[in-house]
């Protein structure tokens, strides 16, 4: 047979929605007159928006190994790097909405992107469909161990304060610029090429501060060699429970990173069923949820309809967030 | 520093299946590194599902030996087709090829695999005694030392050129305007995208590099084809003779030296090294008019350097987690899949796979070399086809090279752009070598003098108060202005002296 029975598959098939449920099985027993039934007949391209040996690459390339037997094709991961994701998104719209070809997409490029770039051609949301969430990492404001700065309080009263960020249009721009703003810190933001380039400047305090992903600062608060002033998540991280978070402060900020899969709007119900269902079986995978231990991301796992809210609202908290405390992101020179 | 775990690493590196892994990834590295723009980063990528299932050590052993293969494959493509795959091996394409056309591609060839040797084994050696204190000098070089450095460079580049300094100039000037191309590092406003996100994260090296250099020459050598070949003799031998040997052993020590140096510098180490060593050995020759025309020490200088770097830019992605380029990149999302965290606790935590993974260096290098002898009789043979039949096979393979960088089809488009540009330079008498470089360094000078100044707070004098950007600027100083102003005095001090000889006869 060409798709083997699978047995997580069936297991996340019964205790999901009964009408998916029935076709997880129809897929199963391979009926000819269903239309779901035919897909997937080839492997089913995964592409990644970003540079191979990123946080996205890592985790697409971990749960497409973990779809591949609830699917019963591969799913060969392809990166597509380009404007903060934007180029493999354009290129998955203007290709078949036929479920071959699945694209991985983050938060900050619909919630963050608008307000920084002024670009009418803009992806947005409404053109995708999302077929499965993934995962939420938070950030957390670090400096260096050796920083007089021991407290979340001890920064914010300094005089000035050089902040590096990841990049225009990030997380990490977003949450530490929201502070400063909020707090009234005069600061300066330094932006560079990524993660990896901010923790070195940090480490070799070119910068003061920075706010990173948990997988980007956990290796160096682990050694000793940075400190965690906050987070900026609506609870503490299960990794770094004794920081507290900017909400705790009285600082209403709430910065996170989401990973989701998307496909172009207009892909049919029944191939979206089949793929989601089979993400939800990948999901449970040991090793997907091991990789997502190892690399200090949390779970997001909500339906489609959810997800696209969530989107929608957090482009709109943010938006009135940047008005209210006068950051600037990506304007001031 | 604990011996035992250095020695035990050995053991791991030497164990039948880790030596096979070592072999199959040199081979495959060497094999990529030859064909143009599909490099290690890509590669790797593409290998990594196949890793999933090795034990980390062996996965790691196996991908580092592609990176460093390349790192030889590339020369082979640069010297015999004047296409440079990375640009650690641009200036290698300048006298490199120049041999090629001279009916020396052997011995080139020949001198590159052994610099690259020498150049590879000594980084280890340096790496094992000295790794975890040097984790800090990546460290010491923030943007304000970036920026300096990126300054050095840009005034090396004017020294590559042979023709008119004017035209020499205004191409460094055009390559540093390309590097404009993009998203503003700093502000994320559009430049010169002309509206479309292709153009949004600016244009890759590699893109420059095989448009200006591959394609421009492909287009300028069918122009020239009815004209008789150069006598393209003796191109079977691999083994250089004692003179080759002789006039670049020096060139091979420092250029070593330099490589592991200015390698364990995340961003832009690898291109300064090779570029540092051209113009050491260009500075130090007796006669540097040779170079250009196909100076052995032009290559050898360079290759031990870029060899040297690629294996000390593993330095802070073992000890601080911090990937140094692309390639580097890939490799930390290897170990992370492997569920192995490269950073300051490696060495601690992993013992064996940082170990295991250095030593496995040296007999990668001992297999290259070994490899590259036969290989280099094989692929110089390649310029025995007639340019009727490699052009267009080199353009296709250059375009499927292109096209894997980001899998990416406009990049095909700039790249045959590039290429027109690159012809019409050559026809005009302007160099793609100091365009190429300029471009490479642009980016990291403007984001680097940006991020600077920011955090200086505008004030330019903390370039020279800070110590380690302090003594960069030193050193730009001495190099581009105090010696130049030297030597003119000193030539002039001999004209004078031989006038007066003259005189006297």
């Amino acid at each position: 047979m060409q798709h083997p029975l699978p047995r997580r598959g069936l297991l996340a098939g019964l205790a999901a929605l009964p009408p998916l449920a029935a076709l997880s099985a129809c897929q199963v027993q391979g009926g000819a007159d269903e239309a779901n039934a035919s897909f997937p007949t080839r492997a089913v391209d995964f592409w990644v928006p970003f540079d191979a040996g990123g946080s996205g690459d890592l985790i697409s390339r971990a749960v497409a190994k973990a779809a591949e037997e609830p699917l019963g094709e591969s799913l060969p991961v392809t990166n597509k790097p380009g404007a903060n994701g934007a180029v493999g998104l354009k290129e998955l719209l203007a290709g078949k909405a036929d479920g071959y070809t699945i694209c991985l997409a983050v938060k900050s490029l619909f919630a963050i992107g608008p307000l920084v770039v002024d670009d009418p051609d803009a992806v947005t949301i409404d053109q995708l469909r999302i077929i499965t969430t993934l995962t939420n990492e938070g950030y957390v404001l670090v400096v260096h161990a050796d920083s007089p700065y021991q407290t979340l309080e001890d920064l914010l009263a300094a005089t000035h304060v050089n902040y590096g960020t990841t990049g225009v249009g990030t997380g990490s721009q977003l949450s530490a610029g929201l502070l400063f703003g909020i707090a009234g810190v005069e600061a300066t933001d330094v932006p560079f090429d990524g993660g990896g380039p901010t923790v070195t400047a940090l480490l070799g305090k070119d910068i003061d501060a920075a706010s990173l992903s948990l997988a980007e600062t956990m290796p160096h608060i682990q050694a000793g060699d940075m400190r965690a002033l906050c987070v900026f998540s609506e609870e503490r991280s299960v990794y770094l429970n004794e920081v507290p978070t900017a909400l705790e402060k009285d600082l209403n900020i709430l910065v996170d990173q989401r990973r989701f899969i998307v496909v172009p709007a207009d892909t049919p119900d029944d191939v979206v069923g089949v793929l989601t269902l089979a993400f939800e079986d990948a999901r449970e995978g040991g090793e997907y949820g091991q990789f997502l231990q190892d690399n200090y991301m949390e779970r997001w796992e909500v339906d489609g309809i959810e997800a696209q809210l969530h989107l929608a609202e957090a482009t709109e908290q943010f938006a009135a967030q940047i008005a209210e405390s006068g950051v600037e992101l990506g304007t001031a020179e | 520093m604990d011996f035992s775990s250095v020695l035990s690493g050995f053991t791991v590196a030497f164990e039948w299946q880790n030596i096979l892994f070592c072999l199959l990834g040199v081979t495959v590295g060497m094999l990529i590194g030859v064909l143009p723009g599909l490099g290690p980063a890509a590669t790797i990528a593409i290998l990594l599902p196949v890793t999933y299932n090795l034990e980390p050590t062996a996965a790691v052993i196996m991908l580092a030996g592609i990176f460093y293969g390349a790192q030889y494959g590339g020369t082979i493509t640069s010297v015999l087709l004047k296409l440079p795959g990375e640009a650690s091996t641009v200036v290698t394409a300048l006298d490199g090829h120049a041999l090629a056309r001279r009916g020396q591609a052997g011995p080139a060839l020949g001198i590159a695999a052994i610099a690259s040797f020498i150049g590879g084994t000594a980084s280890i050696i340096l790496l094992t005694f000295i790794a975890p204190a040097l984790a800090g000098v990546a460290l010491a070089f923030g943007p304000a030392e970036y920026t300096v450095l990126a300054l050095i460079g840009i005034f090396l580049v004017g020294t590559l050129g042979n023709g008119s300094v004017i035209k020499s100039a205004a191409a460094a000037a055009a390559g540093l305007l390309l590097a404009t191309v993009g998203l503003d590092p700093l502000l994320g406003t559009p430049r010169f995208t002309f509206g479309t996100d292709q153009l949004a994260d600016g244009i890759d090296f590699t893109i420059v590099a095989m448009g200006l250099f591959g394609v421009g020459e492909i287009l300028y050598n069918l122009e020239h084809r009815d004209r008789p070949q150069t006598g393209v003799p003796s191109f079977g031998r691999a083994i250089p003779s004692r003179l080759h040997w002789l006039q670049s052993r020096l060139a091979i020590l420092r250029g070593s030296v330099t490589g592991f140096i200015l390698g364990i510098l995340p961003g832009g180490g690898a291109t300064m090294s090779s570029l540092v060593a051209y113009a050491v050995e260009k500075r130090t020759a007796k006669d540097p008019s040779r170079f250009g025309k196909g100076a052995i020490e032009g290559v050898a200088g360079p290759e031990s350097a870029n060899n040297a770097a690629a294996t000390s830019s593993f330095i802070p992605l073992l000890t601080l987690g911090i990937p140094a380029n692309a390639t580097m990149a890939v490799l930390f999302g290897a170990l992370m899949l492997q569920g192995i965290t490269p950073g300051p606790q490696l060495m601690s935590d992993h013992p064996d796979v940082f170990w295991g993974v250095v030593n496995s260096m040296y007999l990668g290098n001992i297999l290259l070399l070994i490899l590259s002898i036969p290989l280099i009789g094989l692929f110089v043979r390649m310029l025995k086809v007639r340019p009727g039949i490699l052009a267009p096979i080199t353009v296709v393979i250059t375009m499927i090279g292109t096209y894997s960088i980001r899998n990416n089809a406009f990049d095909m488009l700039l790249v045959i752009g590039l290429g027109l540009l690159g012809y019409g330079m050559r026809k005009l008498g302007f160099e793609p070598g100091p365009f190429v470089l300029a471009f490479v360094l642009g980016s990291l000078l403007e984001a680097s003098f940006r991020r600077s100044m920011r955090i200086f707070g505008g004030d330019v004098t903390e370039y020279v108060k800070q110590p380690v950007s302090g003594t960069l600027v030193a050193i730009l100083v001495l190099t581009v202005v105090i010696v130049p102003l030297l030597r003119k005095v000193r030539t002039r001090q001999t004209a004078g002296a031989e006038a007066a000889g003259v005189k006297a006869d």
